[in-house]
């Protein structure tokens, strides 16, 4: 997420639909996938982005929800929802992390107790479905399988969502589209993604970026050396070569990014690298000596 | 002479007539040296001697012949008094009396005149009127009397009292002995009483080691520093009665481990020895054996601490302090690694595993050069690391440095230099690909010399080429351009001298490899740079090389990036300069293997044209950096230049052959050549594999064979016949080595019985795939043993899955009952909880109520929620079946109690009873034990598919430590389907029972588990036992004691162990073996696969 601006440091808050995405996210194109997100939202195709942890699935989903907000910012319909989007930038973006424990009621919306009163609120996809924003559901196959078959008819031609417990079906709002995202890696066979879910959408594979954009990436972001943020890269280089072998999963961007950070906060960089990297991949105390000795040689 | 002489001699003619011709001859020189009264009283005696027994007369004969040589050394009234000895002798035995006068001559010289006395009562104490002592008293002697002159009469007296002890047992072994003593013991100097008395010693408790320890003593005396020979003798006397018949093996194994270490460190350790007989002497013999791998590990300073710990531990507990010693228990092993600064490569093959995979990708392995050396394919040193490609091998110690933390950097650098030849791409090299850094010229200059190879084979000029950028062709010009099936194979065949453009090309690459790593890691760097400067301290001096090799060295230099200072040989200056031009190149974060080979092409060129003659100089010149960087073109034009000016000194022919400078040490081997070889290989191979065999190219053994006598990269010896043999033998194991792999991986379940060697002891190593390593617990020593047992996993075989059908099929109703029983445990999962204060939703139900309850003035419940059950079923669970031989023992049969029999020791033996045990049940038609083992796994596995937990079934049985087989039925990742049906059918006895390592390898599986739950559930059919697991043979305790341990190491990962056993006689053993832990005896045995499942669900809720 973008950080305020200046010494402000009150937080903001905004309504589930409202949140949009107004200064430009940071994002290094790797592939042609900018231009076949625009196409499947055009086409109002649901959107699987596939990719381990951190190579940037989010801020993908950010920048475009930033991006195609600009030039369609006139065409947006109101016509539901008492705070439609502002002819502010950006498409609404409503991100939705899942768990094991995520259930339908907590997308779709569910009934509070108000004085004697019960009030129905809605969820975050019964939002999103309204405004017709960006929902983007991220780790979906954490989420409980009944949930995900919930998503379904939202996925197809018919586009609309049953609110079984008030007998409602909501048709979606134009610009509303459904992505989720899914880390194929280290699922195990019990959580693999259905099927029947999978095959509703489209699939933009993410992996990590090569050294050269990653490290402009590092450097942007943690605002450390070129030198040092090329070094980072070689060294999440390295650290991938050891996925599967001792490792579950390689080292993240953000986690090279993380050190960078620290170490333009004036932590020495292996120290910051231990911390940010060797101790947040594993908890293994050989491969963290594995990982280490690396560190130490790639870094004075 | 004198008449009454004359009369004795008269008197002598009743007997035979030697007598008296003895007696005259004696007679005749006895008168010149005795006075008359003497010489009667001489005369009298050996009459009176020979009138004694019958035949004295022998005696008599010998006294007269023997008394002429010692006269000389007695006096008159001594040589009466020897008389008189020999009579009382003759009393005993004439022969006796025979044997003593003969063999006086022979000691007279050398004793004092009063001992002769004394030596013939040792002799005749030999005598007990059996003919054999008599002969044994002969023999001594005729021994002594020649030892006499060469060792002290005390000393001989003890020899004497030995073997007479020793003719108390045997007189064979008293004759030996007096026979080998006369063969060692003049060379064993003044250090006999304490060996003698060691001897003695061993008389009344093992009489019969007293001949091995007679031939021993050559061995000590070839390896034991003569001031510690003594020490060594009374040490092992002292030992002695500790020893139990093992004395003479302590001498010969420990002479062999003192012969390796010098005078003084012999002094110290049998210093320690000593110390430790008061306390523990048991623990003397191991520890002295054990010194040389203890010195090869800590050095002799920090040896006391080692031994402090040692004695400290021995004082406290006999076993442990003994287990200490002998090396098999863990504090040993960690207070030798802390003391050692040696780095062992076992220790931190781990972390250099990843450390290399994470540097040159995740294909790359690691492993100790010794691995490599072993396959024999071109590989020899074990002590320089090196790589072919795939696998960084690594010297299996570091020792150079003082301490841990520097060893282990140079481990480092070693391993970062190796792993950077995969990460920057050494054997990648392409003749095609372009340089970075350099105008091509390799393509080009192969294409010139084939064509000129195409000319050659018509006219054959001779071998005379043209210097300059325009190459030399390869005396086999043909073969060698399209012969070699490597890039880097045709690369070398561009270079007349091969050895040259080797090394060379050796020392720009890793120049250049060691400016990228540099580069690319600069923590590493200040170490990289030390170990660099190291390598260029122990550098050859210039001086008096040939020029050649002076140039060769010069450039090795340069590579290791000595930028000042720069020594070059004087007279080739401008050479000089232009090679490290050109090199320093190369030295560029840019530059590719590529690049190096094109600075070989040019550097050789250079240097191949200096004359070999040793350079006269005596002082070396300076090189100093100054150019900046030329272009390419710039470069080449420079160089043709510099190349044409000097077109007069082509002498390349003259001088010396051309030798290789030493290598760099931390560099390792680099042979390019044979790396690509053996990955064109495994590639060829690997084709084959995927397109049938007729479709791949092959490389074939010939000219295999071929490329390998080409190749500058093998180090043979130079004569012939071997030299062919060598090349055949490479070629054939670098066929295997590339092509075996895929067939062997596939470990077969239960092939033939390998009947395995025992280990003498101490730690084991896993060598093969799939094997593991485990420690295993003496109770005793409370330590454990370090690296103890091997587990080979092996895969169950597979049968038909008719078992499987059949089962089902005969337990039908049962099957039902369990599938019911497991399926209603399934809802309890997702139940949905009400009346709960907090959940997931308001229960709108319970909300009206509470409304109204308000309403009614009542004051509401505050569970207004309700939730899903969210104890979820996460069980992970290993069962582990008793495979072993008494499994097959059929049911119905009156059970024997299973302590009965005990396992008999010898090997062979082993293999015979676990043959009939095995046996016993198989002819009959009832159930045995496995039987039911198999049913119960049949029905859990329809029970556990039901529910959906994770699983894995795992059968165990095995042949000593080193051979603990662990038989995968179904692996706790693998699904459920046809292939494990058949395996469970294949399930039969097999050898012995060694639980504990089976247990910890099934433990090191559920480890890796994520479940909440994790259960290990041991089926057995009676206690734990093995060849050798047991302590020395007889504690059937040990085994318990590991097996409970394996089950508490369990129990500390978080899983809950838990053993069903069908042996009714187990509760007084379990009791011990579970003590707080779940076990069950099962009575009926029938009642196993009802039991189980029941069993097991009660288990995991």
């Amino acid at each position: 997420m973008t950080t305020p601006k200046g010494t402000r440091s009150l937080y903001r808050e905004f309504l589930i639909e409202e949140y949009v995405v107004e200064q430009e996210p940071f994002y290094v194109p790797v592939a042609d996938e900018v231009g076949l997100f625009e196409a499947a939202y055009a086409q109002k195709i649901p959107v699987l982005l596939k990719g381990p942890t951190g190579c940037g699935k989010t801020r993908f989903i950010e920048y475009m929800a930033w991006r195609l907000g600009r030039p369609l910012t006139t065409v947006r319909p109101k016509e539901k929802g008492p705070s439609a989007p502002q002819n502010g930038r950006g498409v609404p973006l409503v991100t939705v992390a899942c768990h094991e424990d995520l259930t339908a009621s907590d997308l779709v919306g569910r009934y509070l107790l108000e004085g004697e009163e019960t009030r129905w609120i809605d969820g975050p996809l019964t939002r999103a479905v309204k405004v017709g924003a960006i929902c983007y559901l991220d780790e979906i196959v954490e989420a409980r399988k009944d949930t995900t078959v919930l998503i379904h008819p939202l996925t197809d031609h018919r586009r609309f969502l049953p609110i079984e417990k008030r007998g409602h079906i909501l048709q979606a709002a134009d610009g509303f589209l459904l992505c989720i995202s899914y880390n194929p890696g280290y699922q195990s066979a019990m959580k693999d993604l259905k099927h029947s879910t999978r095959q509703r959408f489209v699939s933009i594979e993410f992996n990590y970026p090569n050294r050269d954009v990653e490290a402009q990436v590092v450097q942007h972001e943690s605002g450390v050396s070129p030198a040092i943020a090329e070094t980072l890269a070689r060294l999440g280089e390295k650290v991938r070569n050891l996925k599967d072998h001792g490792l579950q999963e390689g080292a993240s961007t953000r986690l090279l990014i993380y050190a960078g950070k620290l170490i333009s906060q004036g932590i020495t960089p292996r120290r910051a690298c231990q911390i940010a990297i060797v101790w947040a991949v594993t908890d293994d105390h050989e491969v963290q000596r594995s990982l280490e000795e690396v560190v130490a040689s790639i870094f004075e | 002479m004198n008449p009454r002489l004359r009369e004795l001699e008269q008197e002598l003619r009743k007997f035979p007539a030697s007598v008296v011709d003895e007696f005259r001859r004696a007679a005749e020189v006895a008168q010149v040296h005795l006075p008359d009264t003497d010489l009667l009283s001489w005369a009298q005696q050996g009459v009176d001697m020979a009138h004694q027994t019958a035949r004295a007369w022998e005696a008599a004969s010998a006294y007269f012949r023997s008394s002429p040589q010692v006269l000389g050394h007695l006096s008159p009234s001594q040589l009466l008094e020897w008389g008189r000895c020999g009579s009382s002798l003759c009393g005993d035995s004439p022969a006796l009396a025979v044997a003593f006068f003969q063999d006086s001559p022979a000691m007279a010289p050398h004793v004092q005149p009063h001992l002769m006395a004394k030596w013939a009562n040792l002799g005749r104490a030999f005598y007990r009127g059996t003919w054999k002592s008599c002969a044994l008293a002969t023999k001594f002697f005729e021994v002594s009397s020649g030892l006499l002159g060469q060792m002290r009469y005390e000393e001989v007296e003890e020899f004497a009292g030995l073997a007479r002890a020793l003719s108390q047992k045997s007189f064979d072994l008293a004759t030996e002995s007096l026979l080998q003593g006369q063969q060692v013991l003049p060379k064993l100097g003044g250090h006999r009483l304490p060996f003698l008395k060691l001897v003695t010693s061993l008389v009344d408790t093992s009489w019969r080691e007293v001949k091995e320890c007679f031939d021993v003593v050559p061995k000590v005396l070839a390896k034991v520093h003569t001031q510690h020979r003594d020490r060594l003798f009374s040490l092992a006397t002292l030992l002695a009665p500790h020893a139990k018949g093992s004395i003479s093996l302590f001498l010969s194994e420990t002479a062999t481990a003192l012969g390796k270490a010098d005078a003084a460190s012999q002094g110290l350790l049998l210093a320690m020895a000593e110390q430790l007989v008061p306390i523990g002497p048991e623990a003397a013999g191991p520890f002295l054996l054990n010194s040389p791998a203890i010195l090869g590990r800590i050095s002799l300073q920090q040896l006391p601490q080692w031994f402090q710990t040692g004695v400290s531990l021995l004082q406290e507990r006999q076993e442990g302090g003994l287990a200490y010693f002998r090396l098999e228990s863990a504090t040993s092993e960690q207070v030798l690694e802390s003391l050692s600064s040696a780095v062992e490569l076992d220790r931190v093959k781990e972390i250099m595993r990843l450390y290399c995979r994470a540097l040159a990708g995740a294909q790359t392995d690691i492993a100790p050069t010794t691995e490599l050396v072993s396959k024999n394919i071109g590989w020899v040193s074990e002590r320089r690391a090196t790589t072919e490609g795939t696998t960084v091998y690594l010297p299996p110690q570091v020792e150079r440095y003082g301490s841990k933390e520097a060893n282990f950097a140079l481990l480092k650098v070693l391993a970062t230099h190796q792993a950077a030849h995969i990460e920057f791409g050494s054997f990648g090299f392409s003749l095609e690909a372009p340089a970075r850094r350099f105008r091509d010229l390799r393509f080009q200059r192969e294409q010139q010399m084939r064509t000129q190879a195409g000319k050659r084979s018509e006219t054959r000029p001779p071998d005379g080429d043209s210097p300059g950028l325009g190459a030399t062709v390869p005396p086999n010009g043909q073969d060698g351009i399209s012969g070699a099936p490597t890039p880097m194979g045709r690369f070398f065949d561009l270079f007349d001298n091969r050895r040259l453009a080797l090394d060379i090309f050796t020392a720009v690459e890793d120049g250049r490899l060691d400016y990228q790593v540099q580069q690319a890691y600069l923590g590493l760097a200040p170490a990289y740079r030390r170990i660099q400067q190291d390598a260029l301290v122990a550098r050859p001096p210039l001086e008096g090389l040939p020029a050649q090799q002076a140039m060769v060295e010069f450039l090795v230099r340069l590579s290791l990036q000595q930028a000042k200072d720069l020594q070059h040989p004087e007279p080739f200056r401008r050479e000089a300069r232009a090679v490290a031009r050109v090199a320093r190149r190369v030295f560029h974060p840019q530059a590719m293997v590529e690049d190096s080979a094109e600075a070989t092409l040019r550097i050789y060129d250079i240097i191949a044209t200096l004359p070999n003659t040793p350079v006269e100089e005596e002082e070396s010149g300076k090189e100093e950096e100054r150019d900046g960087a030329p272009s390419d073109e710039q470069l080449d034009q420079w160089l043709q230049q510099f190349l044409g000016s000097r077109a007069g000194a082509s002498a390349a022919q003259e001088g010396h052959p051309y030798e290789s400078p030493p290598p760099v040490e931390y560099r390792g081997d680099f042979k390019p050549e044979l790396a690509q070889l053996l990955s064109l290989l495994r590639q060829q191979q690997e084709q084959q594999r995927q397109q049938g065999p007729e479709t791949a190219r092959q490389v074939s053994p010939e000219s295999l064979q071929q490329v390998l006598a080409n190749t500058a990269e093998l180090e043979l010896d130079a004569e012939a016949g071997q030299l062919n043999h060598d090349l055949a033998a490479f070629a054939q194991n670098l066929m295997r080595e590339t092509g075996a792999t895929s067939a062997s991986v596939q470990g077969q379940g239960q092939g033939p019985f390998l009947h395995m060697q025992e280990p003498q002891g101490g730690a084991l190593e896993a060598k093969e795939p799939l094997c593991f390593v485990y420690n295993e617990w003496d109770f005793r020593a409370v330590d454990y043993k370090p690296r103890w047992c091997v587990v080979r996993e092996k895969a169950m075989a597979e049968g038909e899955a008719q078992f499987f059908a059949d089962t089902l099929r005969s337990y039908s109703t049962l099957t039902q009952q369990i599938r019911r029983q497991f399926e209603m445990l399934m809802p309890e999962a997702f139940r949905k909880i009400k009346h709960l204060p907090d959940g997931e939703e308001f229960d709108l139900d319970a909300v009206v109520e509470a409304i109204n309850d308000k309403w009614c003035g009542v004051s509401p419940s505050e569970k207004l929620y309700w939730r899903r059950n969210k104890v979820a079923r996460d069980v992970a669970v290993v069962f582990l079946m008793d495979m072993s031989a008494s499994t097959a023992e059929a049911i119905d049969e009156s059970r024997r109690r299973s302590d009965d029999w005990a396992p008999p020791d010898d090997p062979v033996e082993y293999m015979n009873w676990l043959r009939s045990r095995r046996g016993q049940g198989i002819n009959r038609n009832h159930k045995r034990i496995i039987d039911l083992e198999k049913e119960s796994t049949v029905l859990l596995i329809q029970a556990l598919e039901t529910i959906g937990d994770t699983y894995g079934i795992y059968g165990f049985s095995g042949y000593g430590r080193e051979n603990v087989e662990f038989y995968v039925i179904k692996d706790i990742e693998e699904s459920f389907s046809e292939r494990i049906k058949r395996r469970i059918d294949k399930i039969t006895p097999l050898h012995a029972t060694r639980m504990g390592p089976a247990i910890r390898h099934a433990t090191f599986k559920l480890a890796r588990q994520d479940a909440r739950t994790k259960l290990l559930l041991l089926i057995s059919d009676g206690r734990p036992q093995d060849r050798g697991y047991s302590r020395e043979g007889v504690e059937k305790e040990y085994a318990v004691h590991d097996t409970k341990m394996a089950l508490t190491e369990a129990r500390h990962q978080n899983i809950t162990p838990f053993c069903l056993t069908v042996d009714r006689a187990g509760h007084d053993y379990l009791k011990t073996m579970c003590q707080d832990m779940g076990y069950e005896v099962l009575g009926d045995i029938h009642a196993l696969p009802t039991r189980l499942p029941t069993l097991y669900r009660k288990l995991t809720f």
